[in-house]
């Protein structure tokens, strides 16, 4: 590469902003409209997503040299899997009722678009320090923008704020349940999209 | 990467390599989480029956049915606690309800969204909601009717089906395993 080489705190912070996962690069919308119903949901996907993609950066940086350009896809999978079922071991055994919570979109990790798209485009091709910023700035963006999400539905929806209630009666009583079905979750994905698209300018 | 002449082995052994780390280090992660997450599915039993039939310390599953009983610290026997899952609005609500040997109903619980639960978010769901459930506790069979059929359950406004839904099949459970409670 003769590019001229970014800092590396850039590869940490582009993941929270300038390359958000949902908001600008809009992949993983599936799991981000799913689990962002409360803002425990939101956190619980967002850090266990996040672990996955630090995790699978570094171990496909590490061994980026010995894999063979034919078979790298594979590779990344297997890894990707094995930190997934790792995740799902975990949070069933010490997080039961979140593990609940997420269903399904536990195992769906291992097909998130951010893990493989990182591994692909970035970790393949970069050290393990840098990977692993570029993993933990990705995953804090995911993080980020989830448990936004989660707490603004959870907050709409119901006057609460994990599950506590956050002391506006009116809201408990008049929730906008519309907020927790999924056309909620598009309208403030669109919301937040909107934003972003007016006060971050990309190049 | 980069090399000209690959060996036509080397993709094979490297994914061999890593299938193979892979499953020794999930069967390692397998062998030391299978105890806790056994744990952790008997204690959330043991915590929704306790819930339901306050008195008891210990609980002993009817084989055949999906009934347990209650015992207290002397190891009497002091009631029972019985799952249903009667047709709501939208599906199945799975309802756990315990009742006393004087036929009277010390708990119930019903499943959340996450465990199954389809009734309407807002209407069908308050079933779920202490109002309405305390509203069963102390209880005999023959009160436990909707206000309207002559009973003392208020049903929840707008969510007539899943109200009555729940409240027959609490009196039919205590009628079906009234057997358990002698």
């Amino acid at each position: 590469m003769i590019r001229r080489r970014p800092s590396r705190l850039k590869y940490l912070l582009d993941g929270i902003i300038l390359e958000n996962p949902i908001l600008i690069l809009m992949i993983g919308l599936c799991p981000a409209l799913a689990t962002s119903l409360t803002a425990r949901d939101g956190l619980g996907m967002g850090v266990a997503a996040s672990f996955v993609i630090i995790t699978s950066n570094i171990i496909i940086s590490l061994i980026r040299k010995i894999v063979p350009d034919n078979v790298r896809i594979p590779v990344f999978i297997i890894i990707i899997s094995t930190f997934v079922t790792i995740v799902d071991y975990t949070l069933q055994a010490y997080q039961p009722a979140l593990y609940q919570a997420l269903g399904v979109f536990v195992p769906l990790i291992v097909v998130n678009c951010i893990v493989l798209g990182r591994a692909e485009a970035f970790a393949y091709r970069h050290g393990v320090f840098d990977s692993f910023l570029d993993g933990l700035g990705k995953g804090l963006g995911f993080t980020l923008i989830l448990f936004v999400m989660g707490t603004a539905r959870e907050f709409l929806a119901g006057g609460t704020f994990f599950s506590k209630s956050v002391g506006i009666e009116f809201l408990q009583k008049n929730g906008i349940l519309f907020m927790i079905f999924p056309p909620g979750g598009f309208l403030l994905i669109g919301l937040l999209k909107a934003l972003v698209n007016k006060y971050v300018k990309l190049e | 990467m980069g090399d000209k002449k690959e060996s036509p082995v080397r993709p094979l052994i490297v994914l061999g390599a890593v299938s193979v780390i892979s499953a020794f280090l999930l069967t390692w992660v397998y062998i030391s989480t299978s105890t806790k997450i056994e744990w952790q599915r008997g204690e959330a039993i043991n915590s929704s029956l306790a819930s339901v039939l306050p008195q008891a310390k210990r609980f002993e599953k009817i084989e055949t049915v999906d009934v347990w009983v209650g015992y207290d610290g002397e190891n009497k026997k002091v009631g029972i606690a019985f799952t249903c899952a009667p047709r709501g609005y939208g599906g199945p609500i799975g309802i756990l309800c315990g009742v006393d040997l004087e036929k009277k109903v010390t708990g119930i619980r019903i499943a959340s969204a996450a465990e199954g639960l389809k009734e309407t978010p807002g209407l069908g769901a308050k079933v779920r909601e202490a109002d309405f459930r305390q509203q069963f506790i102390g209880k005999e069979r023959d009160e436990i009717r909707l206000k309207s059929e002559g009973g003392k359950i208020a049903a929840i406004t707008g969510a007539t089906i899943s109200s009555k839904a729940v409240t027959e099949a609490v009196r039919e459970g205590i009628t079906r395993y009234e057997e358990f409670l002698r």
